[in-house]
C-alpha cells in the first residue's frame, strides 16, 4: 500500500485528476485490507465458505456486496499467491464463471498491465519505475481522505443517507449501489472489474492498476512493495565522524555530566568494603623490568635512587628574577643620578653595576641591545668551559660567626671621657704612678723633673728636678710608707714625698739617714752601690747599667731593678730596709725586659724580648713555667690581680693574654695598636685592662676573671681613648686603684685623667 | 605700650601679677601682647609698664612664671609645650631675673682658693694652697689671716658668728688637722690681722676634705681621705678631759700657750673612699658625699648612716636645701649635678639632673632661703645658677680664667667664688626673692 502512495505522488504533478483518483484508491486500498481481516475473523464460523467462497458467491443471490468484494479480493491474492495453482484455480474459476476473461494469467495480467499503462500514463514508464525504486515509502505525502469523519465505525452511519462529511463541511450521500446482478453483469462484461473495489468510508469505487495489485501481492508475501527494493543494498555511512567542531547538539551539557554518580560511589564503596574484607582479591600489576640507563633530568632534583647511585647532584643555578630597575621604565628612584653614574665610572669593570636602569618613554624606543652577541657568546664560552666539579663552600653567616659580645653599656663603668688634665711638665712624660689610696699621682718625664699631682684638682704638690730625664716612677705600695722609687740613667732614687703622718715621717727619715748604709756584699758589689743623696735627703742606688724598668713587691720592701743591658746580672733586688741588693737566685736566660712580682706568691714574672719566665724566689733552679708569646719583642706586663692571668704588651701593637692554668700559650691575642704598646695596665679591682701605644691612643678593655675554672676570661674591648696629640704617642698608663679611671702620660707633657 | 601697635598673627590677653613690692609692681589690668614673644620682650613689655607710672625707672630684667614654670621660650611654645590654653587671661609672675648685675674686684691669693664660706654675711672666709685662711669683710679687703697650717686648707666653716665679739670659724687642711680660729670681725683695721688657731683638731689619718658645723657651733664634723666622719667639739674648756693642753710639741717649732688639741668625740665609718663633702644642716643629721659613689645621712646620736643614696660616680660635693631643706645635690666626677628627694619612697633616682657642665662638679650650694635656687661650680670654670623649675641654668658666671675650686651664696644676693686662678669673686645684685 506504500507503494500506492508512492504512485499517487509520483503522479500527482503530472496529472492532478488521476492523483487524486489514485490517493482515494490508496486509501481505499488500505481500508479494504483491514476490513478484510475483520471480514475473516467474523466470518470465521463459516470457515468452509472460504473455500468455495466463489461457488457460494456465485451461487448466492443476496451476498452482500462488500462481503463478496472482498472475498473477491481474497480470492484474487490467494489466486496470486499461489502461483501456478492460483493461475489454475483462478482459470477453472474464470472457466467455470464464464463470464472471466481466459487470457488471464501471465499475459493477461501483462496486458492489464500495458492497458493501465496505457489508459494512465503511457509516456514514461521505465522512469517511474526507477523513481519508484528511489523513493522512500513514506506516508507522509498520503492524500486525505474525502470523508472527514474520522475513524468511526462505519454502522454507526449505516442508516444514514451520507456517509461522513467532506473537507468543506458538506454531507457526502451515499451512492446508489448497483445490486448484485447488475455488478455481476458488470463483471462479466468488465474483464478488470474484478480489480473495482468500493471503498466504503468513501463511498467510492476504487479501481487497482494491475501494478499495485502486484504491489499487493508482494505485500501479501511479506516482501517489500517495490520489486526493485534491494533489502540488502550496502550501508552508506553519511556521516562524517571527523572534524566536528560543533556539537551535534545545541542543548546545554546536563547536570549530570558534572556530579558524581551515587549509583557509582556506591558501586565503588561496595567494592573497596569486599577488597577489605578480602572477598575480592585484587592482583597488582605487574612492574615492567627496566631496561637499560633509565634517563634523568640533570637539573632536576636529586631523586633517592640517583642518590643511591653516587650521582652528584649539581642544582640548577638560579637566576636573579628581574626587578623593577630592570624595567624599561622604572621609578625615578632606580635610575642613578649624575653622580652616581660618575662614581661608576671610577669603579672598577669588575665592581661596576651590569646594567644602568635607563628610561623609555616606550617600549617602541627601547633601542637593541649592543651586547646581545656577546653575552650570549660568552654564555656559550662559559657553558663550553664551565668544570663539571661540585665545589664544596661553606654558607655560613659572618655575623654568626663573631662570638658572642655583651654591650658595652652593660660593662660600665669604664673609663670614657677625659675631664682632668695634668699640666707643668716640659718634656715627655715617661712613666706615672698613682698611690695606694688613689689620691696622689706622680709623674717623671723627660725634663728631669719628677712631679706629685692631688688627682682630685688637679694640683701640682711637689716638683723634683733632676738632671737626666727620668725613666720610671712607682709608688710605694705601702700607704704607710709614701716613698717614690725613680729610675733615670743608672740611678734608682727613693724619694720622702712627706705625704704620711708624723709617725711615718719619722720612719723614713730614719730609713734615708745617711749614716746607716752599710758595706755591699761582695757579690754584688760590682753591679750596685748605695748612696745617699744630698740634694733631696734620699737614697741613690747606682747600678753598673742603665734601668729599663723597676717593680716594687706587694710588701713594700723589695724593689726589683732590670738593666736591660746586664745579660745575665740584669735583675737584681734591692732591700729598703735593710739597703741590701741581691741577684736573683737563677740564671737569666736572654736579655731581660721587665720583671713583675705576683701580687700573692714569691713568684717573679720575668720577661725577656720573646717570652715570659716565670720562678719562684723561694726556689733555686729552673723556671717553672715558660709563657710563649709568640712575639717579637715584649714591652710591657701587667698582671691580674688574681695572678693568675698574665697580660703582656709588644712592640708590634700586640697584646697577648695569658690564663696560666689554661696552657702557657695565650689565651688571646689581641692586635689592636698600629704602633709599639708602650704600657699595658690591670685594674686593681674593676674587671678593666688597658694598653696604650704610640699611637697616641689607648685602648680599654674589659677582662672579666670568672673563678669557676671551667669557664675562660671574658675579654671585650670597651673604648679608645683619644685626646693625646700625634706625635710621641701615649708613653703610660695606669688604672686609678679605686675608681674606675685611667691616666694616660703623653708625650706631649700632659698627664690625662679619663672617667666613666 | 610700644608692642601693643605692632601687626603680629596672634594676641594673648595677660595678667601680670607679682610678690614683689611697689616699685615693681603694674596695674593688675590685662594687657594684649603678640604670643611670639620672649623673655625679653615680656621683661621690656613689663618695663614700659612700670616706666610709664614712673620715669625715673631704670631698666629691670624680669624672669616669667606661668603655673610655676619658667618661661624660656617663647610664649607659643611655651603655651603649646605646657597645653595651657591661649583663650583665657593668661597670669603670668614676674619675678627679677636671677643674674648678677655686678662684679665685683677680684681679691687675689697667694695660691689656689680652695674654700670659701659665706655662711656669715659680715665676712667671707677662704681658705687657700698656701695654708692660710683669710677673712674678707669685703670685696679686696682682708680683713684676717688665719695661720697654722703646715698643708693647703681643703674646706672652711663658720662655727659661730652669732656672737657679736667674736666669731669661731674652723678650717680643715691636707695637713691631716683641723684648726679653730677665734677673732674679732667688726674689728676695723687696714692691715689684716694674723690669728693663730686656739685649737688644733687632729685625728683624721689623711687629708681632712671638708669641715661643716653644727647650727649651734658646739660641734663640727669633718670628713677625710682616710674615709671617715670625725666629730668634733669647738669649746674652748679641757673640763671634759678630751682635749689636753700642750706646751711644746715635739718637732714643734711654733710653741703656743693657748693652742689645745682636740680629738675626735664620734668617728662615723661607713664610707669605704675618700669622703669629700660633709654638710650639717640639722641638729643631728649629717649628710656626707663620698667617692664610693655614695651620699650618706648619718644619724649623730646613733652614728649609723639611715640613708644611703648611690650615685654611680665620686662625688666632690654635697649640699642639702629647697623644699623644707629636704632635697640633696650633689656632684662628682662628672659635669652633671643631681639632685635628689630622699622623702621620695621606693626611688633612689634623682629627681633633677642638671647637665650644662663640661666638666667635673666641685661645688655645689642652695641659696639659703630660697626652694628653687642653687648654684654650683665646674672645673670648666663656670659658676651656673640654677632654678628647679627649668632645666636650664639662669645665668653663667664665666668670671674664672681656670677650674672653680669653691662657691658660695653670700648675703643672699651674692655668688662668691674661689678658683684656681688665685682669685675670691663676688658676683653682686642677684635678686632671689
Amino acid at each position: 500500500m506504500t507503494k500506492k502512495s508512492k504512485g499517487g505522488k509520483e503522479d500527482k504533478t503530472a496529472i492532478e485528476t488521476k492523483s487524486k483518483s489514485v490517493s482515494g484508491k490508496s486509501q481505499k486500498q488500505k481500508k479494504p485490507v483491514e476490513k478484510e481481516e475483520e471480514l475473516i475473523q467474523e466470518s470465521g464460523t463459516d470457515s468452509d465458505y472460504d473455500g468455495d467462497s466463489l461457488s457460494g458467491s456465485l451461487n448466492s443471490d443476496d451476498f452482500d456486496s462488500d462481503i463478496f468484494e472482498s472475498e473477491d479480493d481474497v480470492t484474487q491474492g490467494g489466486t496470486e499467491e499461489d502461483g501456478g495453482d492460483g493461475e489454475s484455480s483462478q482459470d477453472e474459476l474464470l472457466d467455470h464463471e464464464g463470464s472471466i476473461d481466459s487470457e488471464d494469467g501471465d499475459d493477461g495480467s501483462e496486458q492489464i498491465d500495458s492497458d493501465n499503462i496505457e489508459e494512465e500514463d503511457g509516456s514514461d514508464e521505465a522512469s517511474d519505475r526507477d523513481e519508484a525504486v528511489e523513493e522512500s515509502d513514506s506516508s507522509e505525502d498520503e492524500v486525505a481522505p474525502r470523508n472527514t469523519v474520522g475513524d468511526v465505525p462505519l454502522n454507526w452511519y449505516k442508516d444514514e443517507k451520507h456517509i461522513g462529511y467532506d473537507i468543506t463541511g458538506k454531507k457526502i450521500t451515499k451512492k446508489e449501489r448497483q445490486d448484485k446482478l447488475d455488478s455481476f453483469l458488470a463483471s462479466m462484461d468488465d474483464s478488470k472489474n474484478w480489480r473495482k473495489i468500493i471503498d466504503d468510508y468513501n463511498d467510492e469505487e476504487v479501481e487497482l492498476t494491475k501494478e499495485e495489485s502486484k504491489m499487493v501481492r508482494r505485500l501479501l508475501k511479506g516482501q517489500a512493495p517495490h520489486a526493485d527494493f534491494d533489502p540488502y543494498a550496502d550501508y552508506v555511512d553519511w556521516f562524517k565522524w571527523t572534524d566536528a567542531i560543533h556539537p551535534l547538539s545545541s542543548a546545554p551539557e546536563p547536570k549530570r555530566r558534572f556530579i558524581p554518580s551515587i549509583w557509582e560511589a556506591k558501586k565503588v564503596v561496595k567494592l573497596v568494603r569486599r577488597i577489605r574484607m578480602g572477598l575480592i582479591k585484587v592482583k597488582k600489576p605487574e612492574e615492567e623490568p627496566e631496561e637499560g640507563p633509565v634517563p634523568y633530568l640533570l637539573w632536576d632534583a636529586l631523586t633517592s635512587d640517583q642518590k643511591n647511585k653516587h650521582l652528584t647532584y649539581i642544582p640548577p643555578p638560579k637566576l636573579k628574577l628581574p626587578g623593577h630597575e630592570e624595567s624599561y621604565n622604572p621609578s625615578l628612584e632606580y635610575i642613578p643620578t649624575e653622580e652616581e653614574k660618575a662614581s661608576y665610572e671610577l669603579m672598577f669593570e669588575e665592581d661596576r653595576p651590569k646594567l644602568i636602569p635607563t628610561r623609555f618613554t616606550c617600549l617602541r624606543s627601547i633601542p637593541a641591545y649592543e651586547n646581545a652577541l656577546k653575552e650570549s657568546f660568552e654564555r656559550c664560552l662559559d657553558l663550553y668551559l664551565c668544570p663539571r666539579i661540585r665545589k664544596k663552600r661553606i654558607n655560613i653567616d659572618p655575623e654568626s660567626l663573631k662570638p658572642k659580645l655583651p654591650s658595652r653599656k652593660d660593662l660600665r663603668p669604664y673609663p670614657n671621657s677625659c675631664y682632668l688634665e695634668y699640666k707643668g711638665h716640659t718634656g715627655a712624660v715617661t712613666s706615672i704612678s698613682t698611690d695606694s689610696s688613689g689620691q696622689w699621682i706622680a709623674s717623671g718625664s723627660t725634663d728631669g723633673s719628677v712631679r706629685i699631682w692631688e688627682v682630685e684638682t688637679g694640683r701640682c704638690l711637689k716638683v723634683w728636678q733632676f738632671d737626666e730625664a727620668i725613666k720610671f716612677v712607682a709608688w710605694n705600695p705601702l700607704s704607710s710608707l709614701p716613698v717614690l722609687a725613680i729610675a733615670m740613667g743608672r740611678d734608682l732614687f727613693f724619694l720622702n714625698t712627706e705625704l704620711g703622718n708624723d709617725e711615718e715621717q719619722e720612719v723614713i727619715k730614719e730609713m734615708f739617714h745617711s749614716g746607716n748604709i752599710p758595706e755591699p756584699e761582695a757579690s754584688v758589689a760590682a753591679i750596685v752601690t748605695w748612696l745617699s743623696d744630698e740634694l733631696y735627703g734620699g737614697i741613690k742606688i747606682r747600678h753598673f747599667k742603665n734601668i729599663s724598668s723597676i717593680d716594687w713587691h706587694r710588701k713594700g720592701d723589695y724593689l726589683s731593678t732590670v738593666m736591660a743591658s746586664g745579660e745575665t746580672r740584669g735583675v737584681v733586688l734591692h732591700q729598703l730596709s735593710k739597703k741590701k741588693t741581691q741577684r736573683l737566685p737563677f740564671k737569666i736566660r736572654g736579655l731581660p725586659v721587665c720583671t713583675l712580682f705576683h701580687p700573692s706568691l714569691s713568684y717573679i714574672f720575668v720577661a725577656t724580648r720573646k717570652d715570659v719566665r716565670v720562678y719562684n724566689l723561694l726556689k733555686t733552679g729552673l723556671a717553672t713555667k715558660k709563657l710563649e708569646t709568640g712575639m717579637r719583642e715584649i714591652s710591657s706586663m701587667a698582671i691580674h690581680p688574681g695572678g693568675d692571668n698574665l697580660i703582656v704588651g709588644s712592640k708590634e701593637g700586640k697584646m697577648c693574654w695569658f690564663d696560666m692554668d689554661l696552657s702557657s700559650k695565650p689565651y688571646k691575642t689581641l692586635k689592636n695598636h698600629p704602633k709599639d704598646i708602650t704600657n699595658v695596665a690591670v685594674h686593681r679591682s674593676y674587671p678593666l685592662f688597658a694598653s696604650c701605644s704610640e699611637d697616641s691612643t689607648a685602648y680599654v678593655f674589659h677582662g672579666k676573671v670568672y673563678n669557676d675554672l671551667n669557664q675562660n676570661p671574658l675579654i671585650v674591648p670597651l673604648e679608645i681613648l683619644r685626646g693625646h696629640s700625634i706625635k710621641g704617642g701615649v708613653l703610660d698608663c695606669k688604672f686609678h686603684p679605686r675608681q674606675p679611671w685611667l691616666f694616660t702620660a703623653g708625650a706631649d707633657s700632659i698627664i690625662k685623667l679619663y672617667c666613666h | 605700650m610700644d608692642v601693643d601697635g605692632e601687626d603680629v598673627s596672634r594676641r594673648l590677653h595677660v595678667k601680670f601679677v607679682t610678690k614683689l613690692d611697689s616699685p615693681f609692681k603694674v596695674p593688675v589690668n590685662s594687657v594684649a601682647i603678640p604670643s611670639n614673644v620672649t623673655r625679653l620682650g615680656l621683661s621690656s613689655i613689663v618695663n614700659s609698664i612700670i616706666q610709664s607710672d614712673n620715669p625715673e625707672w631704670k631698666t629691670e630684667p624680669f624672669d616669667f612664671l606661668i603655673d610655676g614654670e619658667l618661661i624660656r621660650m617663647s610664649l607659643e611654645e611655651f603655651l603649646l609645650a605646657k597645653g595651657i590654653s591661649a583663650e583665657r587671661t593668661l597670669e603670668i609672675e614676674y619675678i627679677r631675673a636671677v643674674a648678677p648685675r655686678k662684679e665685683e674686684e677680684p681679691s687675689l691669693h697667694d695660691d689656689w682658693v680652695s674654700a670659701v664660706n659665706g655662711s656669715s654675711p659680715r665676712f667671707i672666709l677662704t681658705g687657700c694652697y698656701d695654708g692660710l685662711g683669710r677673712v674678707w669683710s669685703s670685696a679686696g679687703s682682708c680683713s684676717h689671716i688665719l695661720e697654722g697650717h703646715s698643708g693647703a686648707i681643703s674646706s672652711v666653716a663658720v662655727v659661730n658668728s652669732k656672737d657679736a665679739e667674736t666669731v669661731t670659724v674652723a678650717t680643715a687642711s691636707k695637713d691631716r688637722t683641723l684648726r679653730l680660729f677665734k677673732f674679732d670681725a667688726d674689728e676695723s683695721v687696714d692691715s689684716s690681722t694674723r690669728v693663730t688657731a686656739y685649737k688644733i683638731l687632729r685625728g683624721h689619718k689623711a687629708s681632712v676634705q671638708s669641715v661643716s658645723a653644727q647650727k649651734s657651733g658646739d660641734m663640727v664634723c669633718s670628713s677625710s681621705w682616710d674615709c671617715t666622719i670625725n666629730l668634733w667639739n669647738t669649746n674652748q674648756s679641757t673640763s671634759e678631759g678630751e682635749s689636753v693642753p700642750v706646751k711644746k710639741r715635739k718637732g714643734n717649732n711654733q710653741a703656743d700657750e693657748s693652742q689645745s688639741e682636740g680629738e675626735a668625740v664620734t668617728t662615723l665609718v661607713g664610707h669605704t673612699q675618700c669622703v669629700s663633702s660633709v654638710v650639717w644642716p640639722e641638729h643631728d643629721v649629717i649628710y656626707s658625699a663620698s667617692w664610693d659613689h655614695s651620699v650618706r645621712r648619718w644619724d649623730v646620736e646613733t652614728g649609723k648612716d639611715s640613708l644611703n643614696l648611690f650615685c654611680g660616680k665620686a662625688l666632690n660635693t654635697v649640699d642639702v636645701g629647697g623644699e623644707g631643706s629636704a632635697l640633696i645635690a650633689a656632684g662628682g666626677s662628672d659635669p652633671i649635678l643631681r639632685v635628689w628627694d630622699p622623702r621620695k619612697p621606693g626611688t633612689s633616682a634623682p629627681v633633677f639632673q642638671f647637665s650644662s657642665h663640661s666638666s667635673w662638679i666641685s661645688a655645689c650650694k642652695w641659696h639659703r632661703s630660697s626652694w628653687y635656687h642653687l648654684l654650683s661650680a665646674s672645673y670648666d670654670g663656670k659658676i651656673m645658677l640654677w632654678d628647679l623649675r627649668t632645666a636650664w641654668p639662669l645665668s653663667i658666671i664665666e668670671t674664672h680664667n681656670d677650674k672653680v675650686l669653691s662657691a658660695d651664696w653670700w648675703k643672699g644676693e651674692n655668688v662668691i667664688s674661689g678658683g684656681a686662678d688665685s682669685n675670691l669673686r663676688i658676683s653682686s645684685g642677684i635678686a632671689i626673692s
